[in-house]
């Protein structure tokens, strides 16, 4: 061979292989996320993207579909490599064997030892791991301090009970016919799961029957807390458009500062933060009955890797890394967003602002129901859980509404 | 006519024959199911929940059908000739057909609601009512908050096609009646309108299928509330498929409902064959 | 020409009753106002609305001005995931797509319900009308699941067959009445001429149904456009997403909640294209009808 032929094929040679070696490393994996998950999502995405060759591309898909999207992806071999739910669909999709098994990489993980233990207790099935807390949200009770400023109320003293919320929205009515001093959206199954919820589990009921056998709805907290809901809708304490709204001004009516006490989640706080920058708000733990109990709904999206992904390894690699220091302090907590990692909750960023402090602490004292069907019995438009609070609250019929639920609920597990 | 015919037969009648073969299973979104035979059809039959809301669909097909119809051709006389006023008025008119469903569901949604609603604001300054009012919280209120909403959107279609009947009525037969002194209304009820028949009962049949099938408008803005008072057919067919997870049973519903439909107009075209033989 | 047929009354007799004339005319004005009135204040409405800021827009009560005009609803639909050019690209090629196989399918179609004699025809025209009664949702189920085996999800080409399906029905009424129009001495003279059937229908029959084909073209695009539960089932990625996905997942908050100034935007994005559309056929469009629906 010549020199020049030798040379050439040198040349050819080492572009052919940095190609291949190119071609071989940018990798890109594809990631569902539901709409209202998004934003969360993207500072994790757009964190791994800035800092690794292989990419993550995000795929938004609105939230009453995901579940539809996914069951019929995984069943035509559609995937993507990851995908970021609401974290109640896990049991379905655990027992339909939708979910990579994850156990030995999870298990393997330091970081993983330090997750919150409600984000492990709804990804376990039959002992087995299937998914990590990726972007969490968990419910609080938010007040307006002017409002309690003005009613003579100390606008640095929650309430600490749920008669409390309603001795305090009393008062804060009577400042006006506009100013309400309570709010919830009585067409919302998924608003009231959240955040009315927690108040009957802090004050001693369990809620939901994770097969035909078990019990649904117990315990008098329950009924305490629809009576209270009863007594201050029965008195105007709460704007008479709750009653239709199906989540769409969840937080609207807050934002105009015309409402004193609100169960919402976390996402709050930056958005009143944004779009209402001169309001005094505070946010503490939803209470139960008496004084003392707390409780929250841990909510927020998983990460899971569906079966068929084309990029397990890869996948599992931006998993294992989601759960690191860098990961949740530089993403998450540098946006507001709360780490699935309570022990990082008192970080520098969230120093600024003790609020987000409290929220971080309330993934510790929270619950999360493990239930299969959870749409058909708490999120659906016909859900027994709605047409409970609906029946209690607005008609006035407490003990049929929870009697009526409790048999519903017990029939959709026994399915 | 062949190309046609292979794209439905494909395209249509393979995933409706196994859209009837999953009917007969208790298939689930999430997968599995057996063979149960006529099993969910009789379940059907005892689900009072989905006679209710084929019930609701009815009533509401049976209201809105006319209103379209004669909203669309009092609009389509209103403005059949092309002076330019008449030309803006059948553009704006027609503009609400050109917005998606959900988009303009939303829209009315909004209008409607009690909180940031313009439509309660001006009601509320025009002095019609004294304060903003919740609409959705009567069933009553929220179907004709529904009905109003489609109306807006819909009715421009309608317009439109029976501006090109009536355009296409020939003017030798209008002049003829001019002539012979025929009033204005006279012309319309004696002429215009037997010479229509076809396109309005053509209108009608697609009116009345897709108020049959109504289903995002409800979902939109009324939830399926209150207390699931506002379900139509397809409404209840979703929660079971999509929510309940019962893909099979949903299959069921949606045979039920196209047979149906099917036999509805079935009528509809044997009558307007039978009235134009004469 | 034929709006005369409806002019309130020939010259003759008018001359009689001039004031009446008048009368009638202001009565028809004043209520063309009204309609237009009625049927555009919601978007007005809407426009307005979308310029005001993100919390102006969710204000209550709610004023019916912006108190400062704003574009940020505007840039959050535009700035949204993969930006509004890349789901407006998507949404046009399948459009595109649809609108040439809506006209090349419906017009032989309707061309052979309108001439040839054929038994069974009406039961063609059901089996051809089958595809609006089926409920959409349903159907849609087993539709992926068989796309996805013969590689036909995540294609723009997938998607179009969808939309296809759903138009063809009224497609293929329109181009039936469209031919029916077409008086049969046109054709018996290209007959005489010695044209054969595929020549009549290319060199006689299409140009005369133009209007007839704008207007299947019109529907097509807007109802393809408009279209988002087959899009959103039948894309798996981001990328491949159209319009309507967008501006469903941009207005989504936490638990229902709405952003309303995103969903005002949204709204007045959609009707662009569409209107504008719709305004460059008008002039076909009417006509289009006008031979259309009829006979």
């Amino acid at each position: 061979m010549t020199t020049r032929t030798l040379r050439a094929a040198l040349a050819a040679s080492l572009v052919a292989s940095t190609a291949v070696a190119a071609t071989a490393r940018a990798d890109t994996m594809t990631m569902w996320v539901r709409a209202s998950g998004t934003n969360a999502a993207s500072t994790l995405v757009n964190l791994w993207n800035a800092t690794h060759s292989d990419k993550v591309e995000l795929t938004t898909i609105p939230d009453n579909q995901m579940v539809t999207k996914l069951a019929t992806g995984v069943q035509a071999g559609e995937v993507p490599d990851l995908v970021s739910f609401d974290l109640i669909y896990m049991p379905d999709f655990m027992k339909a064997g939708f979910l990579t098994d994850l156990t030995a990489d999870l298990k393997a993980n330091p970081n993983f030892a330090s997750v919150a233990k409600a984000y492990v207790d709804i990804a376990t099935y039959e002992g087995k791991l299937y998914g990590a807390g990726f972007t969490p949200d968990v419910s609080i009770l938010v007040w307006n301090k002017d409002l309690f400023k003005k009613a003579g109320l100390d606008p640095d003293k929650p309430p600490r009970s749920v008669p409390e919320i309603h001795e305090d929205a009393k008062k804060i009515h009577a400042l006006g016919a506009d100013t309400y001093g309570f709010y919830f959206s009585g067409s919302c199954p998924g608003c009231n799961i959240f955040t009315t919820s927690p108040m009957m589990v802090a004050s001693g009921s369990k809620m939901l029957p994770a097969n035909g056998n078990d019990d649904a709805l117990t315990g008098e907290g329950v009924k305490d807390v629809l009576e209270q809901f009863k007594e201050m809708w029965s008195e105007g304490l709460v704007p008479k458009s709750a009653q239709a709204d199906n989540g769409s001004n969840f937080v609207a009516l807050f934002k105009t500062g015309k409402i004193g006490v609100q169960g919402a989640g976390g996402f709050l706080i930056s958005d009143l933060k944004r779009d209402v920058p001169n309001m005094n708000f505070g946010v503490t733990f939803l209470p139960g009955m008496k004084d003392g109990e707390v409780s929250s709904f841990v909510g927020g999206d998983v990460v899971a890797i569906p079966v068929g992904s084309k990029h397990v390894p890869l996948a599992k690699a931006f998993i294992a890394w989601e759960l690191t220091d860098e990961a949740q302090l530089e993403g998450l907590a540098k946006n507001n967003i709360l780490p699935s990692r309570p022990a990082l909750a008192d970080n520098k960023y969230f120093a600024a602002d003790p609020r987000i402090v409290t929220t971080a602490k309330a993934l510790g004292v929270g619950y999360v129901p493990w239930v299969y069907h959870f749409a058909d019995m708490v999120n659906s438009d016909s859900s027994p859980w709605i047409n409970m609070l609906q029946r209690a609250i607005f008609d006035g019929d407490v003990d049929g509404a929870i009697k009526e639920g409790r048999e519903k609920m017990k029939a959709i597990a026994a399915e | 006519m062949a190309p046609a015919l292979i794209f439905v037969g494909v395209f249509v009648l393979v995933p409706l024959g196994q859209l009837i073969a999953m009917s007969m299973t208790d298939r689930s979104l999430l997968g599995g199911g057996r063979f149960v035979g006529f099993g969910n059809y009789i379940k059907i039959w005892n689900d009072a929940g989905f006679w209710r809301a084929l019930l609701f669909t009815v009533k509401y097909t049976i209201v809105l059908t006319p209103i379209l119809m004669i909203l669309g051709f009092g609009l389509a006389l209103l403005t059949v000739d092309n002076t330019p006023l008449k030309r803006l008025t059948r553009t704006v008119a027609f503009l609400p057909v050109v917005i998606g469903l959900s988009s303009s569901s939303l829209l009315w949604f909004w209008l409607f609601d009690e909180q940031v609603g313009l439509l309660n604001k001006l009601l509320t300054d025009l002095r019609v009512i004294a304060q903003p009012m919740v609409w959705f919280v009567s069933a009553d209120l929220a179907f004709w908050a529904v009905v109003i909403s489609i109306t807006w959107k819909v009715v421009g279609f309608g317009m439109v096609l029976f501006i090109a009947g009536i355009q296409s009525i020939n003017p030798e037969i209008m002049e003829a009646a001019v002539v012979d002194g025929a009033r204005y209304w006279a012309r319309v009820f004696r002429i215009i309108l037997p010479l229509s028949r076809r396109i309005i009962l053509l209108t009608t049949l697609i009116s009345a299928i897709g108020s049959m099938l109504a289903f995002d408008q409800f979902y939109i803005m009324t939830s399926g509330g209150p207390r699931g008072q506002t379900f139509t057919a397809v409404y209840w067919i979703y929660q079971n498929s999509f929510v309940s997870f019962k893909l099979g049973y949903g299959a069921a519903l949606s045979i039920v409902l196209t047979l149906i439909i099917l036999a509805f107009s079935t009528l509809q075209i044997a009558l307007t064959a039978r009235s134009e033989a004469k | 020409m034929t709006s005369a047929a409806l002019a309130p009354d020939d010259p003759a007799v008018a001359a009689r009753r001039p004031r009446q004339l008048a009368r009638t005319a202001y009565l028809t004005a004043a209520i063309s106002i009204a309609v237009i009135a009625v049927m555009g204040a919601p978007i007005v409405l809407s426009a307005l609305a979308s310029i005001k800021t993100a919390g102006d827009a969710s204000a209550s009560p709610p004023h019916y001005l912006p108190s400062a005009l704003s574009f940020e609803n505007y840039a959050k639909v535009f700035r949204f995931q993969a930006g509004l050019a890349t789901y407006v690209g998507n949404s046009a090629l399948v459009a595109l797509i649809v609108i040439a196989s809506c006209l090349a399918i419906a017009a032989p179609a309707g061309y052979g319900l309108a001439r040839f004699a054929m038994r069974g025809k009406e039961i063609a025209f059901l089996v051809l009308l089958a595809p609006i009664m089926i409920p959409y949702q349903a159907i849609l189920t087993p539709l992926y699941l068989d796309f996805a085996k013969i590689g036909l999800v995540n294609t723009h080409l997938g998607l179009a067959i969808v939309h296809t399906i759903l138009q063809l029905p009224f497609s293929i009424f329109l181009m039936r009445s469209s031919f029916e129009a077409i008086p049969r001495e046109i054709e018996e003279a290209a007959v005489i001429d010695g044209c054969s059937s595929w020549k009549r229908l290319t060199r006689v029959f299409l140009p005369l149904a133009t209007p007839g084909l704008v207007t299947v073209a019109l529907f097509a695009f807007i109802n393809s456009w408009n279209e988002f539960l087959a899009a959103l089932i039948l894309m798996s990625r981001e990328t491949s997403f159209t319009v309507p996905i967008l501006l469903v997942s941009v207005r989504q908050g936490h638990f229902g909640a709405v952003d309303w100034g995103a969903l005002q935007a949204s709204v007045i994005i959609s009707i662009i294209p569409c209107l504008g559309v719709y305004l460059a056929l008008q002039r076909y469009y009417i006509s289009g009808l006008l031979s259309g629906a009829v006979k």
